[in-house]
């Protein structure tokens, strides 16, 4: 990163003369000013080794007299320049002063053909069935570098296993692969799960996966973007379609809060009867979200979108009878007369892929019929309010976190919630970055972190007092940080308990000085990828759950699985008159439904979503139609046409527009505004595909991050904590994990992703299971709250703290507690 | 002709691996003269002697040592004996007959950096000599010349040995740090260099010797750094161990003063070339130098003094770690370019491109060329290939593989072109087995 504090050192580069922040390689200062110096094993987001020795260039120094420091000429005036007797990789060698580097020269053209010429010597020339053709640094620098033809025998030519699966996801080719290393490199460095490694030596030197299962990690996906040959490709995309063929629409991964963006590779597919097709997700750069990285949910979990149990037309229940077929006019009309006819007692349950225009369509039928009673669903985190307040400040980047900085990670399994936040945190952990993991158990984080402080479980809002008390010296740090962005989850808490943590969370930041500027700030490890918006829109989980405690007479529920998530669900929603369900899916309560509305995934529609960074983020169109799905915002507003509230809107985009003229938070927000891009470093895709990979270049926009309260300069108020926390013998937490049950992930959906589904499973303090007589592997029931009784295996590994059980929600097709409740284990 | 025995005191001194034979012939004085000065006099000492690395690059070791910054409050040093150079044979004669010199050489190195602990790292065949090395170690703990307050001075070092699993590469300082450290033996980019925070072992600054350079140190501090500098000569102080093997009459490891001839060496002590025979070759730093071209037991080459600085200049090869294979009459050059190449090529680290596929793609070719079914133009091509490794790979192995090549060409071609359009394979030499065949 450039500061104003980092020296400026004089390099030339080529005859001509340029300044460049001390201690950045050659590689990048070249690239920094459209000086191409090919690499194969230098990828600009890892540490340079020097390896694959492309990177060979000329470098001198120019000359400078001892004493005097002046600038030695010679006969004809010029500086006198000491070239180094070898080439010099340029990757492994930093800008200094008076640095003099030469990107060709005959010598360098030379090394480069003979390094590409070796590289090819056993390297297969199956160019036209590799996935990585036409996409393929290889071939890409073998056209501009490489001999013509080759010198190597072709009997002599080694040969190798082409099929090797490293894991579920991914596959190796060992004859493609070109020791750069990038994988094995990757998986240390920047996703911290050491799972790749070199294995034998010199030409039989292969990449293995050291772990088991193969390749056991979130992120094995960006290894197939990096790696610079067609060695490593996708299960699920390896012999799908030729990169030439396909366009790269940009959009947005929904998973989760960090608001990922993403391109979907789209053709014309016979699979899916001619239309436009999503025949893989990869990472589109955003240096501030993700970077250009993205998980393997995301990048591997769009076959929903296509799933035989899509729902396709709109369906309308005769009275007292069954749903059937209806023209979306009829089924409009129908939920038109339903809400007109409720006198007001209407309410909205929106679920977390409702993107802002589908909320704000929403509040405005709500409004229409009298209504303000908006739940967001999971009704599981309180305080979206309070980072809209505290939230991180304008500008931030987490890649800017170092030396001096802090993050503060509490009460979530970040690597289960938000893989990409904690990729992130890792790497600025490891520029610097002092990162502390408070939550009642063990999480992965943990392993990147500086200081773990455990709490009792529920006690997440007295965490600050304790940290004080108890471990001073971890509060000081986190107190004088010259940065502090802390991520507050709600894991083991009530919704109470987690409004109780983040008031807490947001005090500290008050208190410490830690708001309204950039790279401060709170960040609320929210399901879904759309809380922020939801709160912006006038959505809150404590409206659910009076909604829950008060039914409505007409309940409209917007992408919400109320009962796959909730076992309380199926008993509150049948004290519900009527239920409107606009939704994907078949699901449960859409069985109940007397008006059912087949809305669109966000791969048929555009949209826009705000991440938990408060980043508005548009996406746009990708596949094609699928029955007579419409955007959801599209639904709503034909139904308020209907009921006379105006004239539906023809475009997101002029959803959008009504956004910002209503809601001060979106000014700025028009979609013209969130297609917006700029350049980024390091460049990729296209001619850059050797330099960054194969994610793509961001041609969709960056987004517009909205202004915390704090960075608009308003005074920030301390709020009491009102700490709640269950009480019982035994206590159930629900926990998340990203592989589960979800829509996602289902068998039918993509066999690929259901084999990384873990078993339904319990977790179990050593000392409770000694004392309920359960043994690790055993069988046991799990009752909590109003949950049905579940049967589990017991782990029993040291994950849970002693009193409290692990209970992860989504592993089996029945809910399990939603929130935190006492329960009990017993033996089956 | 006589050998000089400063290293190989056990043929003057039976028994001198036991710690009380050794101290009772002055062994660990060095160490407590030495404890007694300063840290930097040590070095200076050492500087002053003129005593070069002999693992094979003939750096002068006190300026190695005085690159250790002080400041930092972690160091280390770690004895180089991965002897894995090919024909090296001379730092197990001295771990296994004469241990204590090398523990306390290695001490005063510590001591003079002011390391924390010295590792021993040894090849991975060396199992048995460091198990001995453990039992060498625990005799100088219990006579309190190593671990806490070495020999009453306040000044603490421990040392560990460490066998690594059997990897030429892992000779190379950088691979053998992380072999060291546990990981893949490959080299490391430099800079950092090992002296430098953030180079050495686990990052800090740690100084990287050979055996016989540790092995020299106690004699320097006993007897002073003018006495050392008689013996051999300006460049080359000192005395050197000979790996002399091959086809000679008596192969063996022979200490004897740096100025020695090549004839005195092969002639005097190694009884001559195998049967009388006529020598054709000598390669004077095992496999990774350049091939000498000698032209029979006459050749006045035979008379260049073997120092640092003759083989340079009047040989075109290099003194390395003084591993001399001799070849005679009989033997084929072009089996010996081949034997060498197969050899770096099983250990040819990968890490980085031209030595992993150059050295895959000569040995292929080589071979074609064995079998007789190579054209002329594939001895100019495994040349060209063996130029295009040079000077543009990681460690110095790449230009160690393609050494072989350029000079058995540029010496032998009359060898290479016998097999062109040969379909046959020629006579193993009758010397096979002695070249490890």
């Amino acid at each position: 990163m450039v500061t104003a504090m980092t020296k400026l050192v004089k390099v030339i580069i080529d005859d001509r003369e340029y300044d460049f922040p001390a201690g950045m390689n050659l590689v990048d200062a070249a690239k920094q000013v459209d000086v191409t110096i090919p690499v194969f094993c230098y990828h600009p987001k890892m540490k340079p080794v020097g390896m694959c020795r492309m990177c060979l260039v000329e470098v001198g120094n120019i000359q400078k007299d001892r004493a005097t420091g002046e600038v030695l000429l010679d006969d004809s005036g010029n500086p006198q320049i000491r070239w180094m007797p070898k080439l010099q990789t340029a990757c492994t060698m930093n800008v200094s002063d008076g640095l003099v580097l030469r990107s060709t020269s005959k010598a360098v053209d030379e090394a480069r053909r003979n390094v590409v010429e070796f590289l090819l010597t056993s390297h297969p020339l199956d160019c036209p069935i590799c996935d990585k053709g036409g996409e393929c640094p290889l071939q890409n620098q073998t056209m501009e570098y490489g001999p013509g033809e080759s010198r190597m025998n072709f009997e002599d030519k080694k040969h190798l296993d082409k099929h090797v699966p490293l894991g579920d996801l991914i596959f190796l080719d060992e004859e493609r692969c070109i020791q750069c290393g990038r994988c094995v490199r990757f998986q240390a460095e920047v996703a911290g799960d050491d799972v790749l490694a070199f294995h034998e030596r010199g030409r039989d030197l292969q990449i293995i996966t050291v772990s088991d299962p193969g390749f056991d990690t979130y992120f094995s996906g960006n290894t197939t973007d990096i790696c610079p040959v067609g060695a490593l490709t996708t299960t699920d995309f390896r012999f799908g379609a030729r990169p030439w063929e396909m366009n790269s629409v940009p959009t947005l991964c929904n998973h989760c809060p960090v608001g990922c963006n993403t391109s979907a590779s789209t053709r014309l597919d016979r699979d899916f009867g001619g239309k436009t097709m999503i025949k893989r997700i990869m990472a589109r750069q955003n240096e501030q979200v993700n970077e250009i990285w993205m998980c393997d949910k995301g990048r591997f979990g769009h076959h929903f979108t296509r799933s035989e149990d899509r729902l396709l037309q709109p369906m309308v229940r005769a009275a007292g009878g069954s749903l059937s077929r209806e023209t979306w006019a009829d089924a409009v009309a129908a939920a038109a007369k339903l809400l007109g006819d409720a006198n007001g007692s209407v309410a909205v349950i929106a679920g977390p892929s409702a993107t802002n225009e589908d909320l704000f369509t929403l509040k405005q039928l709500a409004a229409g019929v009298g209504s303000t009673r908006l739940g967001a669903w999971p009704p599981t985190h309180a305080g979206a309010d309070l980072v809209a307040k505290v939230g991180v400040g304008k500008g931030t980047n987490l890649s800017n976190l170092g030396k001096g900085d802090a993050v503060l990670v509490i009460a979530t399994d970040l690597e289960e919630e938000a893989p990409i936040w904690r990729l992130r945190v890792k790497t600025a952990h490891d520029r610097g970055a002092y990162v502390v993991v408070a939550n009642a158990r063990k999480t992965r984080m943990d392993d990147f972190a500086d200081a773990v402080t455990m709490y009792q479980t529920g006690h997440a809002a007295t965490a600050f007092a304790d940290l004080r008390k108890q471990h001073p010296e971890v509060a000081e740090r986190l107190i004088n940080a010259n940065n502090l962005v802390v991520f507050a989850g709600a894991e083991g808490l009530t919704l109470d308990g987690s409004r109780a943590l983040m008031q807490a969370c947001a005090n500290f930041l008050i208190e410490t000085n830690h708001v309204g500027r950039a790279n401060n700030g709170l960040v609320g490890v929210f399901p879904g990828a759309n809380a922020m918006g939801q709160h912006y829109l006038g959505f809150s989980p404590e409206a659910t759950r009076d909604i829950i405690a008060n039914p409505p007479k007409v309940l409209i529920l917007a992408q919400a699985d109320v009962v796959a998530d909730d076992p309380a669900a199926a008993a509150w929603l049948s004290k519900v008159e009527t239920v409107i369900s606009l939704s994907l899916f078949d699901d449960e309560a859409t069985r109940q439904a007397k008006v059912v509305l087949p809305v669109q995934s966000f791969a048929e529609r555009d949209g826009s979503y705000t991440n938990g960074e408060r980043r508005v983020q548009r996406f746009y169109t990708a596949q094609g139609p699928i029955g007579e799905a419409i955007p959801a915002w599209q639904a709503v507003a034909r139904i308020a046409e209907k009921l006379g509230q105006g004239k539906a809107r023809l475009s997101a985009a002029q959803v959008m527009n009504d956004i910002v003229a209503a809601i001060p938070a979106f000014a700025g927000c028009k979609y013209s505004d969130l297609a917006k891009v700029e350049a980024q470093f390091p460049q990729v895709g296209g001619d850059d595909l050797y330099y960054g990979g194969t994610s793509y270049k961001n041609t969709g926009g960056l987004g517009v991050q909205i202004a915390s309260a704090a960075d608009n300069g308003e005074a920030v108020a301390l709020g009491d904590v009102k700490a709640d926390a269950v009480k019982g013998d035994l206590i159930v937490v629900p926990t998340v994990r990203l592989y589960n049950r979800e829509r996602v992930f289902q068998a039918s959906e993509a066999q690929l992703m259901a084999a990384r589904v873990a078993a339904p499973y319990v977790e179990i303090n050593a000392e409770d299971a000694a004392r309920l007589a359960i043994h690790d592997g055993d069988m046991v029931q799990v009752s909590a709250g109003a949950a049905q009784p579940v049967k589990v295996r017991a782990h029993v590994n040291g994950a849970a703290p002693k009193g409290t059980v692990l209970l992860p929600r989504n592993l089996q097709q029945t809910a399990t507690a939603l929130t935190i409740a006492a329960g009990t284990v017993t033996k089956v | 002709m006589k050998t000089m025995n400063i290293i190989y005191r056990e043929k003057d001194i039976p028994n001198i691996r036991e710690y009380d034979v050794y101290v009772a012939n002055g062994g660990y004085d060095a160490l407590k003269k030495a404890l007694g000065q300063k840290p930097t006099e040590v070095i200076d000492t050492v500087k002053a002697s003129n005593l070069r690395g002999r693992g094979g690059a003939g750096f002068p070791t006190g300026v190695k040592w005085s690159f250790i910054p002080q400041s930092e409050p972690i160091k280390y040093v770690v004895v180089n004996c991965d002897e894995s150079e090919t024909g090296t044979f001379k730092d197990r004669q001295i771990i296994e007959n004469n241990p204590h010199q090398l523990i306390e050489g290695a001490l005063i190195a510590a001591y003079a950096i002011q390391a924390t602990a010295v590792y021993i790292y040894l090849r991975g065949e060396f199992w048995d000599q460091a198990f001995d090395l453990d039992a060498r170690i625990e005799e100088a703990r219990k006579g309190g010349m190593v671990g806490k307050n070495i020999a009453g001075s306040g000044y603490n070092c421990e040392v560990y040995t460490h066998v690594g699993a059997g990897a030429y590469i892992c000779g190379e300082e950088s691979a053998l740090l992380e072999s060291l450290e546990g990981k893949l033996g490959q080299p490391r980019v430099r800079p950092p260099f090992p002296a430098n925070k953030g180079g050495g072992l686990y990052g800090e600054p740690t100084v990287i010797n050979n055996v016989e350079t540790l092995a020299n140190v106690p004699w320097i501090i006993t007897n002073g750094p003018d006495a050392f500098k008689k013996i051999g000569t300006e460049q080359s102080a000192g005395t050197k161990i000979f790996c002399v093997s091959g086809n000679v009459e008596k192969p063996a490891n022979y200490e004897v003063p740096m100025g020695t001839t090549i004839r005195e060496l092969l002639f005097d002590l190694a009884g001559g070339i195998s049967g009388g025979r006529q020598i054709k070759a000598l390669l004077p730093s095992g496999g990774s130098g350049p091939i000498i071209r000698i032209n029979g037991n006459d050749d006045p080459i035979l008379d260049t003094p073997c120092t640092y600085e003759d083989i340079a200049a009047k040989t075109g090869s290099i003194l390395g770690s003084a591993s001399f294979i001799v070849i005679d009459e009989t033997v084929d050059i072009t089996w010996v370019a081949s034997k060498v190449t197969k050899f770096f090529k099983h250990e040819s680290c990968g890490k980085c491109t031209p030595c992993r596929e150059g050295t895959y793609w000569l040995d292929k070719t080589l071979d074609r060329i064995m079998r007789g079914e190579a054209k002329e133009s594939d001895v100019d091509l495994i040349a060209n290939v063996a130029r295009n490794m040079q000077g543009v790979t990681l460690c110095a192995l790449g230009d160690f593989a393609a050494n072989p090549i350029i000079h058995t060409i540029k010496n032998f071609p009359e060898d290479f072109k016998s097999h062109i359009g040969a379909a046959k394979t020629p006579a193993a030499p009758k010397t096979a087995a002695a070249a490890g065949d």
